[in-house]
Parts: C-alpha cells; sequence; structure tokens
C-alpha cells in the first residue's frame, strides 16, 4: 500500500479527536464522512488488503448477531479478524471504525475482515468492494422508515452478493433468497442454512420471511431442533447441540448461518465442538435480548427493528410479564409499519414512551394490551419504570426502536 | 352476530392496513354491540350474510396479479353489498384492485394493464417519484391525516366524487384524494387509518350499525386521545391545524 492515504488517516484521526472533544462518545460517523470525501478510494483499498480476504453479513435481520458470532467463531480457531461495531454498518462509520485501526500505510493487522453491512448502504458501495465470501440473512418485508419493497431489498443483496469471489452462503428457506441465489454465476459455490420441518412446524407464524420456501432443505446447516435458548445444528457430519445467546428459533438460524460461514472459511481447520462452545459463551448483542443490571435490576433489552423482528420478539416474550415498558422513536417515520404485529403477549405496559409513544399506544391498546401511562420524555419513563417495586412475574423488559435504544443508553450511561 | 370481514389478511396487510377491520370491530364492541372480526382467506366460500363492513388492505405490486384473480370470486358480492350500503374501506393497492384498473410500470415505460374489481370509477397510473409521506386530507366528515406511500397517482373520471381534498401530500393528485361511492372509500391513507382518524371509523360504524352505535364509550375515549397525540403531532410538524 502507498503513502497516499497518509494525509487522508491523520485528517480523519483530527477529527475524530475533534468530534470527542466536542462530545464524548459521540461523533464515531463524522471522521469516517470526511475520510471518505477526501480520499474516496481509502474504504476500498484497505478492505482489499487483508490477506484471508474480507467477509460481508447483510440481509433484513440477523447481521449483528450472526456477525458476532462469525467473529467469535474464527477467532477461537485462532484468526485475527477485523469487525465493524453493529452502530457502524452504513459506509461513514465503516470508515470510522477502520480509521481506529488502520496505520499510516492504510494496513489493519488482522487475517481478515468481517463487515456488517446494511443493504443500502452495502449495496452503494459494492462496486468498490470483492468480498470473498457473502453471507444473506433472510429477506423480510418493509424495514421500518425506508419503505422498500422486498423486491428493492433483494435488489441491494444481489448488488453486494454480485461482488462476490468464492462463496455466498445463504437462507435456503428464504424463498427471494434462492431466487437470488439461482442467478449466481456457476464458479460460486453456494452453501445453505435452514430449518427443518419440525422447527418450522413449531414457529406457528412463520420465520418472518417476506416468502418462504415450499420444501426444507435436505443438506446444508440445518437448525433441527429449537426450544428456548438451546438449540441442534447439524452441520457436516455433526450434530451440535449449543446454548443460544438469547432464547428464540431467529437466533439459532443466526446460529446456523454463522456456522455454515465459519466451516466455509476454515475449511478443514474448522472444529465443530469448539464452535459449538464458542457459540454458547456469547453474549447477546446489545439489546437483542440481553438482561442487564441497571440500578441493581435485572432488566432485559430487546431491540425492534423491523416488524418481523418485533413479532418474533413479542412471541418469545414470557407470558404474562407484569412489567413491560415500550418505546418507539424518531427513528419510525410511520408508525404503520407496526400495525401487522401481533403484540397482544405484551399483555399489559406500564409505560409506552418515546417521540412516537401515542402511535404505539393506539397500536396497543387496539390490540387489547392494557396501557398505562404515556410519558414520550424517555429519561422519565425509563426513572419511573425502573423504580417500580419488584415484578411479580418476570424481568422488567424492555422493548424499544433503535432510536428510544439509543437515549435509554445515553441516559442510563451504558456503552457498546 | 355481525360481522366485519377483513379481506386476505395474511396477504393484504402490508402496512397494516387490514387492522382497519380490528379498529371497527374493537369500537363496536365498546360500545356494546357484537361483532365477529371475520377474516376471508383467498378460496373461501362468499359469505351468504351481508356484513356489517368490509376492509381491503395493501400489498406489494408483485402480488397484485394473483390477489386479483384471488377477488374475482367476491366480485359480485362486493358489488352488492356496496349497493346495499354496507361500508367499505379500501387502502392503498387494495383500493386500485377494486378500481378499474392499474397500470404497472412507469411513465416511461409502461407495463402491464389489470384490469380491477371496478368498484371505484377511475385507474391507477404511474407517478413519475413514488409519493411517500405525510397525507393529509379534508373530506365529508373532517380532516383526516395519515400516511401516503404509492408508486402511482388515481385519476378519478369528472363525473366520480373523490373521497376528499388533499391539504398536504400526493393523494391521487396533489388536489384530490381518493375515491367516494355511496358507502365505499378507497383512499392512499395507508396503516391504520380509522384509529389515528376516529371520526372516520364512526361515520363507518354508524352506518353499519345506525343508532345503535354510540361513539362515547370509555375505552373510546381513551384510545381517541393517543390519536388526538399522533395527530396533533404530525399536524404541528406540518404547521398545519387538526
Amino acid at each position: 500500500m502507498t503513502l497516499r492515504y497518509i494525509p487522508a488517516v491523520l485528517l480523519g484521526r483530527a477529527v475524530r479527536v475533534a468530534a470527542r472533544l466536542r462530545k464524548p462518545g459521540a461523533g464515531s460517523a463524522v471522521p469516517g464522512l470526511v475520510v471518505n470525501r477526501v480520499a474516496p478510494g481509502f474504504l476500498s483499498c484497505v478492505l482489499a488488503s487483508f490477506p484471508d480476504g474480507l467477509v460481508v453479513v447483510t440481509g433484513s435481520s440477523g447481521k449483528s448477531t450472526t456477525t458476532k458470532m462469525l467473529v467469535a467463531l474464527l477467532e477461537a480457531h485462532g484468526r485475527r479478524v477485523f469487525t465493524n461495531p453493529s452502530t457502524a454498518n452504513i459506509s461513514q462509520g465503516l470508515s470510522s471504525a477502520l480509521l481506529e485501526r488502520v496505520t499510516l500505510g492504510g494496513r489493519i493487522d488482522a487475517d481478515m475482515a468481517v463487515l456488517e453491512m446494511d443493504e443500502a448502504h452495502g449495496a452503494l458501495i459494492a462496486p468498490q468492494l470483492s468480498p470473498r465470501l457473502v453471507l444473506l440473512t433472510n429477506v423480510m418485508t418493509d424495514q421500518i422508515d425506508r419503505f422498500f419493497d422486498s423486491e428493492k431489498v433483494v435488489a441491494f443483496l444481489a448488488k453486494i452478493a454480485g461482488r462476490v469471489t468464492q462463496t455466498v452462503v445463504t437462507n435456503g428457506d428464504d424463498a427471494m433468497l434462492e431466487e437470488l441465489a439461482a442467478t449466481l454465476p456457476a464458479a460460486i459455490r453456494v452453501e445453505r442454512f435452514g430449518v427443518s420441518s419440525t422447527v418450522l412446524a413449531g414457529s406457528p407464524r412463520g420465520l418472518g420471511y417476506s416468502r418462504t420456501t415450499s420444501s426444507r432443505l435436505a443438506d446444508g446447516t440445518r437448525v433441527v431442533a429449537a426450544e428456548g435458548r438451546t438449540a441442534t445444528i447439524e452441520i457436516g457430519d455433526a450434530a451440535l447441540t449449543l446454548n443460544l445467546p438469547a432464547k428464540g428459533v431467529h437466533y439459532a438460524v443466526d446460529a446456523a448461518s454463522a456456522l455454515a460461514a465459519a466451516s466455509s472459511l476454515l475449511g478443514a481447520d474448522f472444529d465443530p465442538e469448539l464452535a459449538a462452545a464458542t457459540i454458547g459463551t456469547l453474549a447477546p448483542v446489545f439489546a437483542r435480548g440481553e438482561i442487564s443490571t441497571v440500578r441493581g435490576v435485572e432488566v432485559e433489552f430487546v431491540l425492534v427493528q423491523n416488524p418481523a423482528s418485533f413479532q418474533l420478539n413479542v412471541d418469545a416474550l414470557d407470558e404474562r410479564l407484569d412489567q413491560v415498558l415500550v418505546a418507539m422513536g424518531s427513528d419510525v417515520r410511520d408508525p404503520a409499519y407496526f400495525w401487522p404485529v401481533d403484540t397482544r403477549r405484551i399483555g399489559r405496559a406500564r409505560f409506552i414512551s418515546g417521540s412516537k409513544a401515542a402511535e404505539i399506544a393506539l397500536q396497543l391498546a387496539y390490540q387489547g394490551v392494557v396501557v398505562d401511562v404515556v410519558e414520550p420524555d424517555i429519561p422519565t419513563a425509563i426513572d419511573a419504570f425502573l423504580a417500580l417495586p419488584a415484578p411479580s412475574s418476570g424481568l422488567k423488559t424492555i422493548i424499544f426502536t433503535a432510536d428510544s435504544m439509543r437515549r435509554t443508553r445515553a441516559h442510563l450511561g451504558m456503552n457498546s | 352476530m355481525s360481522a366485519i370481514l377483513q379481506f386476505f389478511p395474511e396477504r393484504l396487510d402490508v402496512n397494516g392496513d387490514a387492522q382497519n377491520a380490528l379498529v371497527l370491530a374493537q369500537r363496536a364492541r365498546w360500545a356494546g354491540i357484537e361483532v365477529g372480526l371475520v377474516a376471508i382467506a383467498p378460496g373461501d366460500r362468499v359469505p351468504r350474510e351481508r356484513p356489517a363492513a368490509v376492509v381491503i388492505g395493501s400489498s406489494v405490486d408483485a402480488e397484485l396479479g394473483a390477489l386479483r384473480a384471488d377477488l374475482a370470486n367476491f366480485a359480485v358480492a362486493l358489488s352488492e353489498w356496496v349497493a346495499a350500503g354496507v361500508p367499505l374501506l379500501a387502502v392503498g393497492t387494495g383500493f386500485e384492485l377494486l378500481s378499474d384498473g392499474i397500470q404497472f410500470g412507469t411513465l416511461d415505460e409502461p407495463g402491464e394493464l389489470l384490469e380491477g374489481v371496478g368498484i371505484f370509477p377511475g385507474r391507477a397510473l404511474p407517478l413519475a417519484v413514488r409519493a411517500t409521506d405525510d397525507l393529509v386530507v379534508d373530506v365529508r366528515e373532517g380532516r383526516l391525516v395519515g400516511f401516503e406511500n404509492h408508486a402511482r397517482r388515481f385519476l378519478v373520471p369528472a363525473d366520480a366524487p373523490a373521497f376528499g381534498s388533499v391539504v398536504r401530500g400526493t393523494g391521487n393528485d396533489t388536489r384530490s384524494e381518493g375515491s367516494r361511492v355511496g358507502s365505499a372509500i378507497g383512499t392512499h391513507l395507508h396503516g391504520p387509518v380509522l384509529a389515528k382518524n376516529p371520526v372516520l371509523a364512526d361515520a363507518l360504524l354508524t352506518a353499519a350499525f345506525g343508532e345503535a352505535y354510540r361513539a362515547d364509550s370509555p375505552e373510546a375515549a381513551r384510545v381517541d386521545g393517543f390519536a388526538a397525540a399522533a395527530r396533533s403531532a404530525i399536524l404541528a410538524k406540518l404547521e398545519l391545524r387538526g
């Protein structure tokens, strides 16, 4: 690599320092924005420099958990991996994340990069990338706030997958991804993951994909059992029973996809027992079913990113939870997206918060959920919710959208 | 027990539009009227009894051809119910399916023409740019607030009534919005239009149940408070009045 990115790297770092001085803990996208502007080739140049190549994880849902699992699997097998924090899955954030680790010569000291990529932004920077492996999680209808038909999401994913040099690991239960896989050149290996018919039958609402294939996979990496936080996954000749970071079939599918990708990347080095043990030790990605102790109280945080993940997460809640707070923020441009979700299982919401509190209160009330207090101000609602006496059943549970999550984290002084 | 029909909610609920049937059913129950929320699936037999109200929601373009075929069996009944004064709400592409037809493709490259059920006079034609924004409409019942997200405008024939006039947004053509034929309403206001605009929900329920429907239940008052807050937030952002 040449010296030509030295000025850009230095400038980006200076901007980062300045941004942090101004607002501690913030300003993560700005340095990347600056570098992308002054040195448009920076991103592709750094991403092409990993000796064992670049892996891209993309799709509607499950990207963060899958990326985290895959990185852990590769690291457990001795690979040094560069990855981006899930909050930096668009190009500015990506460049910022690279800046954190890059040498002045424009290299990062790692064997391999595993990047979580937003579909739309990923498609935008796809022409600059040559990933060795692309992992496609799923296609779910209607991402909150972005107004894409699922067809449009597939077009983005096709653009990213179109850049792959070796292998596509894809969801064999997702009919739209199967159609995409059929268009890949014959030289590209396609590896599949999915669930067995028993597991699908155990999910009466399906798995949330825009369209599900009519038959289950006969081979590939398959979830053959999923109950609570335990799953059994068949990969090659092995049947691995492992603990998931949180309960829900979708986490088992995330694990299957990460195992399939790790096995493909590691080849003969892949150790199934080590892999199962590694997944079992993972903490959930923040707010994807994470239980934290806040002010001495155990709280379960549940992030909902789109209607499908909202439904899956609500279905995975314990029944008759005593204390639930639901917060919806300005990231949800059009709250109509949440109306197809059957939220009855929430039962009773002690607090509704966020700038779109009235909108989600309306949805919950018509579904028959008891709505106690609507308090749009998140700090006020969170304080009052945490101050409630210990719940009579289950944990205090906070269900929120991304914007409300950020505000909650900021208010509680939580990092990561 | 009266039935509130929801057409193909598995497939016509992209924006939760089918849930407008739930809104009608809940408000009727809160007013002490026994109603059943009945989901109609493709291939079901046409209900023998006339329903109290009918809701048809939205789908994505790729599904519309198949949905039109599945609706064929119900076309006569739908027309008869509307002729008999049954309130019908059709939203988004559901509205388009019940019109004279849908012109797919773009302005430059017109695609296939799909013939509609023909309840609402007029056709859906490609827009230059997808309309995705808040939509505020004045109709007979009052000012309606909601959201639109559609790729086509709607051309209403000169002699046919629109549902209302556009205050903010695109609607049919930035001037008129939707279509109203007797007791049938077609609109681009997608998602929970009846929840956010209880005045329209109550008009449909009064059309369905007459004086037996009373809009003053305490449950309705509580949710209408949420609706008022949601509406005010949108109207304030648009610098409009309620």
